[in-house]
C-alpha cells in the first residue's frame, strides 16, 4: 500500500506523520515490536488457525458434497489472502479493512451482480434448478411401482436407530437392505436361533410389536437398488420401485420407458415430448437474453401497471419528504418559544411515532384505517375506504408514512433552527422586516442549506420504503388488467418482491430482477447528483 | 420590538421588557386575552394536535391490548374490564420464541456491526492508503442502495449456501445474521470515521513511541476513548435489524425460526378481525423495550447528524 499523493502537508506534526507512515511501511517502527509480544503473537496465531481451520472445513464439506469447482476455488483463495495479510507486516490498512469488505462484497456487492444475472434468465418458480438437477430431479420424480415389479417378503431388523429389512425375493435369495443398498446375506455375518436368521451383520431381528412402534420410520426407508428402490408395503412386504424415465447424455433426450415417448430440451428449459403436447416438471433456468427488459416496456400488461408504479414511487417520496418537512418547520417554529412550558416532555411525546418499531405501528394503522371497524371512520362516523379505494389508499400511506417520519424532521428542524444565529434576526428587525418576510428570507433559507444532506437520504430512503406500504396495503388495491401482481400503492421495492414472492405472480425471479435493477439505476443516478448537496464529502481528505 | 418572535433570544427581549411590563394602563382582559393567543395561545393548539396525532396510535394499542375481547370490533378506548385474556392468547403461540430470535439476530448483528465498523473506521481515520478516497465514497453510494433491493439474489444465494451449508442456509438465523454484517459498512463507518478524527492523534503517536503496535493502540486506546459513538452505533444497528420485515420474511419459513416482525405479521395477517388483541397485546410487549431504548438513544442520533450538517 502506498500512501496518497496529496501534497505535503507544512505543518512538522504532519511530516512526523508521514515518516511515521513510511516507516511503518518499512517495518521499522517501533510498533513492530509487537510481532515479538508474544501475547499478542499467539492470538493473532489462534485467530488465523480458526480462519484457516473453516478454510479447510468447508472446502472438505463442499468436496464432500460435490459443489462447484468456483466455489471451492474463491474460498481457498480467499482464505490464503487472509493469511497473506495477517501473516505480512507490510498490509496495515487491508488488516482493518478486510473483514467488513468481506461480508460486503459476499452478501452486497455479489447479490448486486447476481441481480444482473437473474434479470437475463427466466428464473422463477419451476425454473429454479440447473439443467443436471431438473433432470435428476426428473428421474428421481419417475420412480414408481410397476405392475411387474418384483415383492419381497420382508423382515424388519435394527441397530439402534438404523434400520434395514431382511428381504426374501421370489427366487427365495436373501438379502439385507439398509439404505444404503442391498448385500446378500450369506456375504454377512449372523447369529441364528432356532434355523431363525435373529441378527444380520449386527443389525437385530425386531418384535412384531417392536418394529409397528417404528413403523413410520419403516415405511420411509428407502432401498436403493439398480434404478429404483425398494419399500415397504406393509410391515411383511417391500415391493421395488422403479424409475422410469432416463436421460440419455448422449442424444440430451430424455426417455419414458414405459410409454416409449422421448423428450427433448426446449430453449425454455424444458423437456417437451416431441409431438409438443407434453412438458415435464420441473424445468431449468435458461439465459433468455433482454426479453424480461423487453417485456417490462413493451407487454401493455406488464409495462401499463409498472409506468404507474413508477410514477407513484416519485409521488410517494416527494410528498413523504415534502410532508414530514413542513409538519417538522411547524412544529419546530411551533416549540421554539422559551414560555412554552413542558417543552422537554412535548418533544420526547412527540418522537413516540419514530422510537416504536415500525413493523409493528404500520399494522396498528391497518386496523386503525379498517373500513368497518376501524377507530378512524368510528371516531369521525363516516364510512371511508381508507386502504380499499386508490386515491384514499394512497392519500392513506402518505398520511401514515407522514406519522412515521415527521418526529425526526422535527428533532432536525429543531436543532438547525437553534443553530441559526441570532445576529441575523436582529439585522433584519432593524430592517424593518416583518415576520412573514423573516421567516421566507432568513428561517427557510438557512434551514434548507443545513438540512438539504437530510432531505435528500429521506427522499432515498422514502424510495424505498418497503415497511409502510407492505404491512399497510401490501401495495394494494390491485391495478386492473395487470398481469403481475401490482397495487395503486406498490412502490418499486415491493413490486420487486411481489413478483418475486407472491404466489399468483408466478414467482416470476427474472422479471423481479429486472425490475430491481431498475431500481438500482434510478436511485444511483439520484444518489450521484446529491453527493453534490452532501457536505461532509469536502472533509474526505482531512 | 416584542419579544414574542419566533427565534428571539429572551435576553435580547430583557431591554424591552421594561416597556411591555411597566407601562400602565394594563389592556382589558379581552385584549390581553387575544393577545396571549396571539403570542402563545395558538402554539398550545398546534401542540396539542400534534401530539394527538403522534400519540393516539399508541394509546389505542395500549387499550387494544388490555381489551377484553381480541375482536377489533369491540375495542373501546377504555377497555372495560381491563382483561389479560389477549396476553393469555398470545402466550398460546410461539411469541416468547420470536422475541428470543429477534434478540439474538438484533443482539449478534449489532455487536458484529460494530466490531467491523470500527475497524475499517480506524483505517480511515489513522492511516492513508491508495483508494481510502474511492472507497469511502464508495461506501456513502452502497448506503444509498439499501442491500434489500437485491432480495432475489439474496434468497437464491442463500437456496445456494443452504445446499452444502444447511446451518447458514435458508431459514436459519446464523444465515439472517450474515447478510446484515454484509451491510454493516456504510455510513456509520462514516460516522465512527469522523468520531476517531476528533480523537486526538498526539495520543497514538505518544503510544506508538512508547512501542504499542498498531494492534495495541486500536484495542487498548481507541476503542475505550470511542465508547460513547460504539454505543450509539451498536443501539442503530440493533433497532434497524429489528425493524427489518423483508430479509427476514423472505429468509425465514418456520414458525420456531420466526422473528418477532414476521411472526407477528404472519400471525395477525391469518385473521385481522379475530387476532387484533392478541397482536395489540405482543407489539406492546415487543415495542416497550426497542421504545425506550430508542428515546434514550435519540440525542445522540439527531446530534451527530446535525453537527456535520449544520457547521460551517
Amino acid at each position: 500500500m502506498t500512501v496518497d499523493q496529496a501534497p505535503t502537508p507544512p505543518t512538522e506534526r504532519r511530516s512526523t506523520r508521514r515518516s511515521m507512515d513510511r516507516a511503518l511501511r518499512d517495518g521499522r517502527h517501533p510498533l513492530n515490536r509487537f510481532a515479538d509480544s508474544l501475547s499478542g503473537l499467539l492470538i493473532k496465531l489462534a485467530l488465523l488457525g480458526a480462519v484457516n481451520g473453516l478454510g479447510i472445513a468447508m472446502v472438505l464439506r463442499l468436496v464432500a458434497l460435490d459443489g462447484p469447482w468456483w466455489a471451492i476455488a474463491s474460498t481457498v483463495a480467499t482464505t490464503l489472502l487472509l493469511d497473506w495479510i495477517y501473516l505480512g507486516k507490510t498490509k496495515l490498512p487491508l488488516k482493518y479493512l478486510i473483514p467488513g469488505t468481506l461480508f460486503l462484497v459476499v452478501f452486497q456487492l455479489f447479490p448486486f451482480v447476481y441481480t444482473f444475472f437473474i434479470a437475463f434468465t427466466n428464473y422463477g418458480l419451476g425454473q429454479i434448478l440447473d439443467q443436471d438437477q431438473a433432470i435428476e430431479r426428473i428421474e428421481r420424480g419417475s420412480i414408481q411401482a410397476l405392475p411387474d415389479a418384483p415383492r419381497f417378503d420382508a423382515v424388519p431388523f435394527a441397530d439402534g436407530d438404523d434400520l434395514a429389512l431382511k428381504l426374501t425375493d421370489p427366487d427365495g435369495e436373501v438379502f439385507l437392505g439398509t439404505p444404503d443398498g442391498i448385500t446378500p446375506v450369506e456375504d454377512l455375518d449372523t447369529v441364528t436361533d432356532d434355523d431363525r436368521l435373529v441378527e444380520i451383520d449386527g443389525y437385530e431381528r425386531l418384535s412384531l410389536g417392536a418394529a409397528q412402534d417404528r413403523i413410520d420410520a419403516f415405511t420411509e426407508l428407502r432401498i436403493p437398488v439398480d434404478e429404483g428402490e425398494i419399500e415397504l408395503t406393509s410391515l411383511s412386504v417391500a415391493t421395488e420401485r422403479a424409475q422410469t424415465r432416463f436421460y440419455d447424455p448422449d442424444t440430451g433426450t430424455l426417455t419414458d420407458e414405459t410409454t416409449g415417448t422421448t423428450y427433448v430440451p426446449s430453449e425454455r428449459g424444458r423437456f417437451v415430448s416431441e409431438d409438443g403436447t407434453e412438458t415435464l416438471s420441473p424445468g431449468w433456468r435458461v439465459v433468455v437474453g433482454g426479453e424480461n427488459f423487453v417485456r417490462a416496456f413493451t407487454n401493455e400488461a406488464i409495462r401499463g401497471p409498472f409506468l404507474r408504479v413508477l410514477v407513484w414511487t416519485y409521488v410517494f417520496a416527494a410528498a413523504s419528504t415534502f410532508g414530514t418537512f413542513a409538519l417538522g418547520i411547524l412544529l419546530a417554529l411551533t416549540m421554539n418559544d422559551a414560555r412554552i412550558k413542558g417543552r422537554k416532555l412535548y418533544r420526547l411525546a412527540m418522537i413516540i411515532p419514530y422510537a416504536l418499531p415500525t413493523f409493528m405501528t404500520a399494522l396498528i394503522w391497518r386496523g386503525m384505517m379498517n373500513r368497518r371497524f376501524g377507530v378512524i371512520n368510528d371516531v369521525l362516523g363516516v364510512q371511508i375506504p381508507w386502504l380499499n379505494d386508490p386515491t384514499w389508499a394512497q392519500i392513506s400511506v402518505v398520511l401514515v408514512n407522514l406519522w412515521f417520519g415527521f418526529p425526526y424532521m422535527f428533532l432536525i428542524c429543531t436543532a438547525a433552527l437553534q443553530s441559526i444565529p441570532e445576529d441575523l434576526y436582529e439585522a433584519a428587525s432593524v430592517d424593518g422586516a416583518s415576520g412573514p418576510s423573516r421567516f421566507r428570507r432568513i428561517t427557510l433559507p438557512l434551514l434548507l442549506v443545513a438540512t438539504a444532506p437530510v432531505l435528500v437520504a429521506t427522499f432515498a430512503f422514502n424510495f424505498n420504503n418497503f415497511n409502510v406500504v407492505y404491512l399497510l396495503t401490501g401495495g394494494n388495491p390491485p391495478i386492473a388488467g395487470a398481469a403481475t401482481p401490482a397495487g395503486h400503492t406498490d412502490l418499486l421495492i415491493t413490486y420487486t418482491y411481489r413478483i418475486a414472492f407472491e404466489s399468483g405472480g408466478g414467482q416470476d425471479f427474472g422479471l423481479g430482477a429486472t425490475i430491481a435493477i431498475l431500481t438500482f439505476v434510478l436511485v444511483a443516478v439520484m444518489s450521484a447528483i446529491s453527493f453534490r448537496f452532501i457536505r461532509p464529502l469536502e472533509e474526505i481528505n482531512e | 420590538m416584542s419579544a414574542s418572535t419566533p427565534g428571539t433570544r429572551p435576553t435580547a427581549a430583557a431591554t424591552d421588557d421594561p416597556v411591555v411590563w411597566t407601562a400602565p394602563p394594563r389592556p382589558p382582559l379581552a385584549r390581553r386575552a387575544t393577545r396571549w393567543f396571539r403570542d402563545l395561545g395558538w402554539r398550545y393548539l398546534v401542540i396539542a394536535a400534534a401530539l394527538v396525532f403522534a400519540l393516539f396510535p399508541a394509546v389505542w394499542v395500549l387499550s387494544a391490548a388490555f381489551s377484553p375481547s381480541g375482536s377489533i370490533a369491540a375495542q373501546t378506548l377504555i377497555p372495560d374490564p381491563i382483561s389479560t385474556i389477549n396476553f393469555e392468547q398470545l402466550f398460546a403461540t410461539n411469541f416468547w420464541r420470536w422475541f428470543r430470535n429477534s434478540m439474538i439476530v438484533a443482539g449478534v448483528t449489532s455487536i458484529g456491526s460494530v466490531f467491523l465498523c470500527a475497524l475499517a473506521a480506524y483505517a480511515y481515520s489513522r492511516l492513508r492508503f491508495q483508494g481510502r478516497r474511492m472507497s469511502l465514497l464508495a461506501l456513502l453510494l452502497l448506503q444509498m442502495l439499501p442491500q434489500f433491493l437485491a432480495i432475489i439474489a439474496l434468497f437464491l444465494l442463500m437456496i445456494g449456501i443452504g445446499r452444502y451449508f444447511p446451518e447458514l442456509g435458508l431459514n436459519t438465523l446464523a444465515g439472517l445474521i450474515v447478510i446484515y454484517l454484509g451491510g454493516a459498512l456504510g455510513l456509520n463507518t462514516w460516522l465512527m470515521k469522523g468520531f476517531f478524527d476528533t480523537l486526538p492523534r498526539d495520543l497514538d503517536e505518544a503510544a506508538h513511541i512508547d512501542g504499542a503496535s498498531h494492534a495495541q493502540v486500536f484495542f487498548t486506546l481507541i476503542l475505550p476513548l470511542a465508547a460513547p459513538i460504539l454505543a450509539v452505533v451498536t443501539l442503530l444497528s440493533f433497532i434497524v435489524a429489528i425493524n427489518d420485515f423483508i430479509v427476514q420474511s423472505v429468509l425465514l419459513t418456520d414458525d420456531s425460526q420466526y422473528t418477532l416482525a414476521v411472526g407477528l405479521y404472519r400471525f395477525i395477517d391469518e385473521d385481522y378481525g379475530a387476532r387484533w388483541g392478541p397482536f395489540a397485546a405482543g407489539a406492546l410487549l415487543a415495542g416497550l423495550p426497542i421504545t425506550v431504548l430508542f428515546l434514550y438513544l435519540q440525542r445522540w442520533l439527531t446530534s451527530g447528524l446535525v453537527a456535520g450538517a449544520v457547521k460551517g
